[in-house]
């Protein structure tokens, strides 16, 4: 094994950890809405849901950087340059991390000045962390970049996988750099931070995972790699004409000129296009196979992330792009329905194939089945979409009494928070969560375990 | 737009990707399969996804531009599940030959 | 599509700078803010009106921009946007602030806190969030001084001015049918 293969493993693991992490986080954010004095007074909502979204940040990336360090050393076919310094860049990444939240949860708030924004929360959503811990993920990222382009370099040999992904890195670390400044002007503030955000999970990272899923279907169907790029390079490509004016399905109600309706809205209702050729191709994939794979989590997680990136980004996405219908939606949990669908879909999915993967390959496994994995996996799914079910329900009632008829008042705010099916919404997205922390549980036991105790089927991998 | 309406076009809107979607589905399956009530599945899935284009056309107060635009896009839900598998085809037969 | 985005990002730049097509400049904390139906553009207008300037004292151009300034700090150093949204975007946990300037609610703080103006009640509330409680999920106390609490009105003053293509939609008129 590669040093950075070494080196991939640890970085797995951290984002399984900080999984578990971002799903406690959810609970406890799930249940204020429940019981609102929950932790009046030592721990709030806002807090509570930082520590979320920004551990699902970082989940991901340390998902998808330790996928690409175990790929890259056999797609180049030597050692990565410059690891030396990613393996000391890892600590110091999970000992700031863990800073980070220590003073998210102990400090909370600072004084309205720069000490507050270079030492303990930016308060901008996603990147709330400090400004200190923001330039530590700029070093990362850099060493990151330095060790695949160098790498490239000294081998003199890029594939068609690498080309994409270095070319990728660019704007992913440019895009960064906005995690920074504290524009007063809240339009301009926002207009740059959807820069990052959208730029990130509708394009970057999208280009990303599909490096990734490229690799993936290479090693565990036996796909070749002529066909595997020509698919990458056409996905890439109908992804990022989409998605990269799709940005303007931000620019709806933050100040910016009208056109942006029409950008924006037009751009962002053909982002399901794409999407539904992958679901095409992977059950190809799958029916060229006849669903014979020596792993079948990482067979089944591939097929998920296809559908659920249809599902969460496509379908969900669609009901709330068009401006009309935008308009009452935006910033209700109709949106949040969405998020959740289309994270899960478009990434988790995809960095749990892997990880069940590099387990395989890790402990020498010939073939990776059970019964664990089926619970965990049925348990994450049918609790994701429980809680997407949910929150659809939600958000529908919140669009509908707080936005149609309410006014969007403060008080039609109220009556749509404590309307029967909204309510009622919370608490089963809440029982959802339970559900769902309950397959994260079985995922991890799975992962630390298989292969070790429970011996492997090896003929029943196949499915008639 | 009403209260009633917003939901309406919202949840037409995503019926009608969720239908396209699993139109393109079955008749990926069919094609796997060479079962012809899987390509008759098909079909009618296509079919329910036009009729939710019809019904947001007619019953949506949603602009004659954004309307327009559910009428091509259904081209499109249309002509990319065989243009896609036709592509899947020649691209792994070719490799397979060479 | 790249080189597309870059030249709408600057056409939209110059539009919301302040002072722009679409963003007013901070003085606008000045005047008297209001919101109406336009019947051009099909969805309420922000309406700048005549001189009604913030706690009674009016502010020329660079003293208004040290508050705004100061008011985005305090929103970003105690996270609102993670309970709140402000142009729809941030947490869904607590009201959208768009608007928060306009809301009738006021009126009811005004009344509890015994407050002779809108901005006064704001002020009063936003320092001691629980004692001025009016519902079960409560606002917690983030140590809000009255500096940086009549900055964050300010900033909220200037929000409402925005023009954000009528949103949140239907401001302040409620529908009788559904």
């Amino acid at each position: 094994m590669y040093r950075s293969q070494h080196l991939a493993l640890k970085y797995l693991t951290a984002a399984i950890a900080l999984f578990g992490v971002m799903t406690l986080a959810g609970l406890m954010a799930a249940y204020y809405y429940i019981n609102p004095d929950f932790l009046f007074g030592l721990l709030h909502f806002n807090i509570t849901k930082i520590l979320h979204i920004d551990t699902l940040v970082i989940w991901l990336l340390m998902g998808f950087i330790g996928a690409i360090y175990w790929f890259l050393p056999e797609e180049f076919g030597r050692e990565l340059v410059g690891i030396w310094a990613a393996e000391i860049l890892f600590y110091v990444f999970c000992a700031a991390v863990a800073v980070v939240a220590v003073v998210f949860i102990v400090v909370q708030y600072g004084s309205s000045d720069e000490t507050a924004l270079w030492f303990i929360n930016q308060g901008r959503k996603y990147v709330e962390a400090p400004r200190w811990a923001a330039i530590g993920v700029v070093v990362v990222m850099l060493v990151f970049a330095f060790n695949v382009l160098g790498t490239a370099y000294a081998t003199r040999r890029i594939t068609g996988i690498t080309a994409v992904l270095m070319i990728d890195l660019v704007p992913l670390i440019l895009l960064y750099l906005d995690a920074f400044p504290a524009i007063t002007n809240m339009s301009e503030d926002q207009f740059w931070w959807w820069w990052l955000v959208h730029l990130w999970v509708e394009a970057t990272w999208e280009v990303l995972i599909g490096c990734i899923m490229a690799w993936t279907v290479m090693q565990l169907l036996g796909t070749s790699r002529r066909i595997v790029e020509t698919w990458l390079y056409i996905e890439v490509a109908l992804v990022l004409g989409t998605g990269i004016l799709g940005l303007g399905h931000h620019y709806f109600w933050i100040g910016t000129p009208n056109y942006w309706l029409t950008i924006g809205g037009f751009f962002s209702a053909l982002e399901p296009l794409p999407l539904l050729r992958m679901v095409i191709h992977a059950i190809y994939d799958a029916g060229t196979h006849h669903m014979k794979t020596t792993n079948r989590p990482a067979f089944y997680w591939m097929m998920a992330e296809a559908f659920g990136n249809f599902l969460g980004g496509g379908v969900w996405g669609f009901m709330i792009t068009l401006p009309q219908v935008n308009l009452y939606a935006h910033g209700t949990q109709w949106t949040v329905s969405h998020g959740h669908f289309a994270f899960w879909g478009a990434y988790a999915c995809g960095v749990l194939s892997v990880i069940y993967l590099v387990v395989q390959k890790v402990r020498g496994l010939g073939h990776v089945n059970g019964a664990l994995w089926k619970w965990s996996f049925a348990a994450l799914n049918i609790g994701l979409i429980g809680m997407v079910g949910a929150l659809l329900v939600s958000g529908f009632a919140q669009a509908f009494v707080e936005r149609a008829i309410g006014g969007s008042t403060h008080e039609a705010f109220i009556a749509g928070q404590e309307n029967r099916w909204f309510v009622e919404g919370m608490v089963t997205r809440l029982i959802f969560g339970l559900l769902f922390a309950a397959g994260y549980v079985a995922l991890v036991w799975n992962l630390v375990t298989v292969g070790r105790r429970v011996p492997v089927l090896t003929a029943a991998s196949e499915v008639k | 737009m009403s209260g009633l309406s917003l939901l309406e076009t919202g949840l037409l809107l995503g019926l009608y990707v969720a239908l396209g979607g699993s139109y393109g589905l079955v008749y990926a399956i069919a094609h796997l399969k060479g079962a012809s009530i899987l390509h008759g599945m098909s079909f009618i899935l296509y079919a329910l996804h036009g009729l939710v284009a019809i019904a947001i056309i007619v019953g949506t107060p949603l602009q004659v531009g954004w309307k327009g635009l559910v009428v091509v896009s259904s081209a499109a839900f249309l002509a990319i599940p065989p243009i896609t598998w036709r592509f899947l085809r020649v691209t792994h037969e070719t490799e397979a030959q060479g | 599509m790249a080189a597309l985005l870059v030249m709408l990002t600057l056409d939209s730049l110059a539009v919301i700078r302040p002072g722009g097509a679409n963003v007013p400049l901070y003085t606008v904390i000045n005047q008297h803010i209001d919101y109406r139906f336009d019947p051009k553009r099909g969805h309420d207008m922000p309406v700048i009106g005549e001189p009604d300037p913030l706690f009674g004292k009016p502010l020329n151009a660079a003293a208004a921009a040290v508050l705004i300034d100061k008011g985005k700090m305090v929103i970003q150093s105690r996270a609102c946007m993670d309970c709140h949204t402000i142009f729809g975007n941030g947490a869904y946990y607590a009201p959208d602030l768009t608007k928060a300037w306009l809301d009738p609610a006021w009126e009811t703080w005004q009344a509890i806190t015994g407050a002779a103006t809108r901005e006064d009640a704001m002020v009063t509330f936003l320092m001691d969030p629980v004692k001025y409680r009016t519902w079960t999920r409560t606002m917690p106390n983030l140590g809000i001084t009255q500096s940086e609490a009549e900055a964050t009105v300010g900033y909220l003053k200037w929000i409402a001015a925005v023009d954000t293509n009528g949103f949140p939609p239907n401001f302040g008129h409620m529908q009788s049918t559904p």
